[in-house]
Formats: C-alpha cells, structure tokens, sequence
C-alpha cells in the first residue's frame, strides 16, 4: 500500500470501529426515550450526519479562501473532497431525518429550521458540484469554484434565520429542546459524533488523496485533468 | 517603463514560454516575433496584465500609465454608433475630451462619415480602424498590438504605421507582435524573437533587416 | 471609479432598452409564469396571499437571471470586457454598473409583475405601504448584488441560464423568504410579527452580498479565456 494512503485509511478504519463501538452504546447504553421509543435511536447517526456534513462545508469554505489568496491547486482539490462528502453526508441527514419526522410527528417532512437549512444546503452545494462537473479550464474553474464556495458559505446563517423567522420559532424553544437529554444520550451523542468525525476526516483526506493522484498521473501523462478520466488538452487559443 | 522579470506562462500543463526577463523604455517600439503558437499573444496579455502569469513579475515604472491593447478583438458594441463607442471608452478611461476631439479623431481614422452609423454595420476593417480610434483617444503610455493588421487594407496599415511612429515621438513604449517582418523590422528599435518558449533572441533589428530568407524560416518555424 | 460605473450603467441601459430586444423576453418569461399558477386555482376561488407573493417573487427571480445573463453577454460580443479590464479604475465599477443597470431593468419588469399578479391571482393591496416599497428595495438590491457578481460565471459563454439559475436561486432562499413574507402581509395576511425581522434579514443579506461582490468580483472578471 502507498505509505501516503496509509493515514487517512487508518483513520477510515478507525472511524469504522469506533463506530461499530458506537452501536452498542445506542442500543444497550443509552435509555429509550420515553414517547419515541426505539426510532429516538436514529439521532444518534442523525446529529453526526449534520454536523459534519456542515463542517465539511466550513472546509470548503476555508478551502476557497485559501485557493483566492495562494491559487495552491491543492486547495482547489480539498474544497472538491470537503463538498462532496458534505453534499452525500447533508444527503443522508435530510434521508435519516425524514424517516425520523415520519416515525414521530407521523409526516415524512417538516420545515424544522434546521432540517430547512439541511435542504437548502444540499441545493446549493449540489449545484456547487454541478459546476465542478464543467468542463472549464483548470485554472478558471478552481477560481468560479473557489468564489461560489465563499458565497455560499456566507449564506448559511442568513439562511438558518430565514427558517427560523419563516416558522415564527423564538430561540428559547431551541434551547429547551436541546436541555432535554439525559446525561447517557449525551455522552453517547457525544461519542457517536467523534467516532463520526474520525471517519469523516478519513474519507475526506481519502478522496483528497485520490484526487491528487488523478491530478500527478494526468500531468505525467501531459493532459489536464477532467471530469473523472484525463483527457487531452486541446490547443489554447494564444 | 515596463519590466519583465523571469516571467513563465503554462496552460494546464502546456508549458507556453518560461525565463523571460527584459526591461522596455519609454519611446521605443519592439517587434516580437514568433512563429503561431510561440506565445506571442499570450506574452501581450501578460504585459497588459490580461493574464496572471504562472511564474515571474511584470513590473511598470513610476506610475502605472495607461496601457492600450489592440489585439483581433476589436471591442466595439455593434448596437451603438461609432461615436457612442468612443463616449463609453472615454468615460470608461476617465478622459477628458471633448465632442469636437472625438470627431477629429474619427477622421484621422477615416470614420467621420460614419460616425452616427451603428458600428454593427461596420464591416470588419472599419471596426478594426474604430478601434485605432479608441486607442487614439486614449494615447496610451504602454501601446501593446498583437498582429493588428488581420483584416485591414493598405490605407489602414499605412494609417497604423503611421499613428505607431507618432506614439513612440510622445515618449510611447510601443510593443508590437506582427509576421511581416519585411514591413515592420525597419520601424523596430528592437527584435524580440520567442522561439521553443524561450527568447531566442534580443537585440537590434539588424539580422532581420534587410529580411534574410534565414530570419524568415527562423520565425515561421 | 463612479464614472466608469456610470458609463457602464449607461451604456447597458441604452443597448438593453433602446438598442437590443429590450424586456420582452424577460417580461414574457415572468407573465408566463403568473399565468401558470392562476392555473392552480379553481372557479371561483383565488390563490391566498402568501402564494400570490411567492409566485410574484419566483417571477422576479426566474427574471433576474435573465438580466444578468443578458447583461454579461454583451461585453462577450467583441471581447469588451477586455476593454473594460484594461481600464484604470478597479473593475468592481462593471460589477456595481451592472448591479444597479440590473436593479433598475427588475423594477420596471416587476411593475407589469405586480399588476399581472393582482390581476390573474386576485389579490388586494391592502397592507401597509411603507414595508413592501422598503422589502422591495433591499430584495432586488439583494438580487442584483448577488446576481451581478455570479452573472460573470457566464464568462466566454461556457455557461448556460440553467446553471447560473441552478446555482443562484438556492442561495437567494432567505431573500425569497422574505420578499413573500411581506408580501403575503402586503396582500392582507395577517401576521402577528409584522414586517420587522424580514426586513432586518433583507437588510443583513444585502449588506453581506455587497460586501462580497465587491471583495469577490475582481477574482472572477478577469481576462482569461
């Protein structure tokens, strides 16, 4: 195995067990909530799911800025991991949310602020990729990529409290809702958000990986790297 | 004036041309030759400031004066008349002449005619001279043409020559990208020769004037 | 740079509305798209206040994109907007000329909008004056500081309307909110919040996109082919 792919599998696959450790903690830990019973139990991979699939796009955010200011292609790669697993992770979070709003509120989808925000961000970060699909120059695509990353990223409070204004929720609802766990399901959400964030920094640093390798064959091979496979350079108009 | 310190470009990973340093003065008109593809435009555009080169600094003296560029492009808003283009570009570039100017400039360039027709119905050398009008207007202080002959008639050469000439007597540093070697290495001060990426040669226009069928292959190689 | 952004709001005001094809298309798109949505209503029934306002508001979006692709076009048809980066004041004066060019192109077409959409949809003006002219302001000013800085993704026409539009309107969420939560009050719901928070979101979006397209725009108006 490449010595360069051995971190980030390592962490892949100590997201993994931590994981599976998690699971018994979920059902044999901590207690079932009293009205919701077992379905309660997918919060724990709900909450993770969010979480990070909004931390991957504070990378992709991060990432942006720093391809703006360096225009280091690394950044550029980095910003593509980060929004791709954000849009798959936000994917499964709206997925898991969905089963559980059916479950307890006995619909399938609710316009919760948070669950809202989820929506609007896999919109756009889906869009996002949509662009990164184009078959641009590299140069001008990492820059379009890098712009539309930062503009979106500045979207996401205005969008939250949009949400919340939209739904008439005052913030002190929130509050009261989060205090309302019990020390196990805090720890075990807890838990379950760390082990998330070890496989999560695993695969994103995983794709990273495989990006930049994808890159260094296409330029030892002379071609531009596009779309998924290298695809030779036609001339530039000069 | 203007100053290019070990300036390289790459597209993708097509390298266009690396290592090119050298240093333009004020009142001088440098003739940069290059067979198609050599890199040419592409080193104008970096010049101009049009593209951010991969590599290097481009560099101007004191205050950064004003840089007209005439390429293939010619820049004129066909759905507006002749004069209307040259009173967008004036407010564009914060100039300060008059109605009456304009209309002088319009026929030194042969335009005068048609100043209140739409430049849509130009055919191409006309929008081409038009665009010498902007150029004129704006008496840069950093000319850069890239082969601005494509599509004009001898008149209108003879016109840009001239106008070229009238440049670099203001003070101009004039840098002008052609393929007719015959006709513009006796206006040139200097040769610039971009071969394989590099500069292949620069010095006085002398090797290539009068035009030796050795010079010529070596360009068009 | 006031005068380059004049000249550039200038120039644009004269192709769009006396040179080129004008709003027509534009307006087509929007009366279109309220005419679609009185489909939606029964005989003699009317589509509630807030619905009118979100259609008026989609129309106005869909509207948008429009514009800007309309106006990025024509610095695309010579090559212009090398021109116009060749000149000496910063090129944020093309992004504020063409978000203001923009700004006044929207208020005309939603001045057929509005009363297509009391017309076909129904609809009263029977709330308070002073919060729809004030919500109308800051969204379309929001709206065209946004679409003015990704209006130049359509550089060198390798993009098309559905990306910008695809990119565009998710990011306008908040704005679309609030433009339809006045404008529902607007058309006579009643909500006991009043217009308040929305326009302090409308507010905060339109100086956060200011802000951006102003820092962003140089970064994604440049020379490159």
């Amino acid at each position: 195995m490449p010595k360069y792919l051995s971190l980030p599998l390592i962490l892949l696959l100590s997201g993994c067990l931590s994981l599976a450790c998690c699971q018994y903690l979920i059902y044999f830990y901590a207690p079932a909530e009293a009205t919701m019973g077992l379905i309660q139990k997918i919060f724990y991979i709900h909450l993770p799911l969010a979480w990070w699939s909004l931390f991957s796009f504070f990378l992709v955010f991060l990432g942006s800025v720093l391809y703006l200011l360096k225009r280091a292609p690394a950044a550029d790669r980095l910003c593509a991991a980060a929004a791709e697993t954000g849009v798959l992770l936000s994917g499964l979070a709206l997925l898991t949310g969905m089963l559980w709003a059916r479950k307890s509120w006995g619909v399938w989808w609710t316009w919760d602020p948070r669950l809202t925000t989820t929506l609007i961000m896999w919109f756009i970060y889906a869009g996002y990729l949509v662009l990164r699909g184009l078959n641009l120059p590299r140069q001008r695509k990492g820059l379009v990529c890098a712009v539309v990353g930062v503009v979106a990223f500045l979207d996401v409070p205005l969008v939250f409290v949009s949400a919340r204004i939209w739904r008439s929720i005052h913030p002190a609802v929130l509050g009261a809702q989060d205090g309302g766990l019990e020390p196990e399901m805090k720890f075990t959400v807890t838990a379950c958000a760390v082990a998330f964030g070890l496989f999560w920094a695993g695969l994103v640093w995983l794709r990273k990986c495989q990006l930049d390798l994808r890159a260094r064959m296409c330029a030892s091979a002379g071609a531009a790297p596009q779309n998924g496979h290298c695809r030779k350079t036609t001339p530039h108009p000069r | 004036m203007l100053e290019l310190d070990r300036v390289a470009h790459s597209y993708g990973q097509t390298l266009v041309f690396r290592d090119i340093s050298c240093k333009f003065g004020a009142g001088s008109v440098t003739l940069l030759l290059g067979g198609n593809g050599a890199g040419k435009s592409t080193l104008l555009r970096v010049m101009a400031g049009l593209t951010r080169p991969s590599f290097g600094t481009v560099r101007f003296a004191e205050k950064s004066g004003k840089i007209g560029h005439l390429a293939h492009s010619t820049f004129v808003y066909p759905a507006l008349t002749a004069l209307e283009n040259l009173t967008f570009w004036r407010e564009a570039y914060c100039l300060a002449a008059t109605r009456d100017e304009m209309f002088k400039i319009l026929e030194r360039v042969g335009l005068a005619a048609r100043a209140c027709d739409r430049a849509g119905t130009f055919s191409r050398g006309m929008a081409q001279r038009l665009n010498l009008a902007r150029i004129l207007l704006l008496d840069p202080d950093v000319l850069l043409l890239d082969e601005p002959d494509t599509g004009l008639d001898a008149a209108s050469r003879a016109l840009l020559r001239r106008e070229l000439l009238e440049a670099r007597g203001r003070g101009a540093c004039v840098v002008l990208a052609s393929h007719d070697i015959a006709s513009d290495a006796p206006l040139a001060d200097r040769v610039l020769l971009l071969e394989n990426g590099r500069l292949a040669h620069d010095g006085p226009p002398s090797p290539f004037f009068p035009p030796l069928a050795g010079a010529e292959q070596a360009c068009c190689a | 740079m006031l005068r380059m952004t004049l000249a550039v709001l200038r120039k644009d005001m004269t192709l769009t509305l006396l040179r080129g094809s004008g709003l027509a298309q534009v307006l087509l798109l929007g009366l279109l798209l309220v005419f679609v949505f009185s489909l939606s209503q029964g005989v003699g029934e009317s589509l509630s206040a807030r619905n009118a306002a979100a259609v008026f508001w989609l129309s106005s979006a869909f509207c948008q994109v429009l514009i800007f692709n309309q106006l990025y076009a024509l610095e695309e048809i010579n090559n212009s907007r090398l021109g116009l980066l060749l000149c000496p004041a910063p090129i944020q004066a093309v992004w504020l000329g063409k978000a203001v060019a923009g700004i006044v192109l929207l208020l005309l077409a939603q001045c057929i909008f509005l009363p297509a959409t009391i017309v076909f949809l129904g609809q009263n003006l029977v709330g308070p004056l002073k919060p729809a002219l004030a919500i109308l302001f800051l969204t379309d000013t929001g709206m065209c500081a946004l679409g003015s800085l990704l209006g130049a993704l359509a550089q060198g026409q390798t993009t098309r309307e559905s990306l910008l539009s695809i990119v565009l309107f998710p990011l306008l969420a908040p704005l679309l909110l609030a433009g339809t939560g006045i404008g529902a009050q607007v058309f006579g719901s009643v909500d006991p919040d009043g217009p308040g928070a929305w326009l302090g979101l409308a507010a905060a979006f339109d100086a956060i996109f200011l802000g951006a397209g102003l820092l962003l725009f140089a970064f994604l108006y440049t020379g490159d082919e």
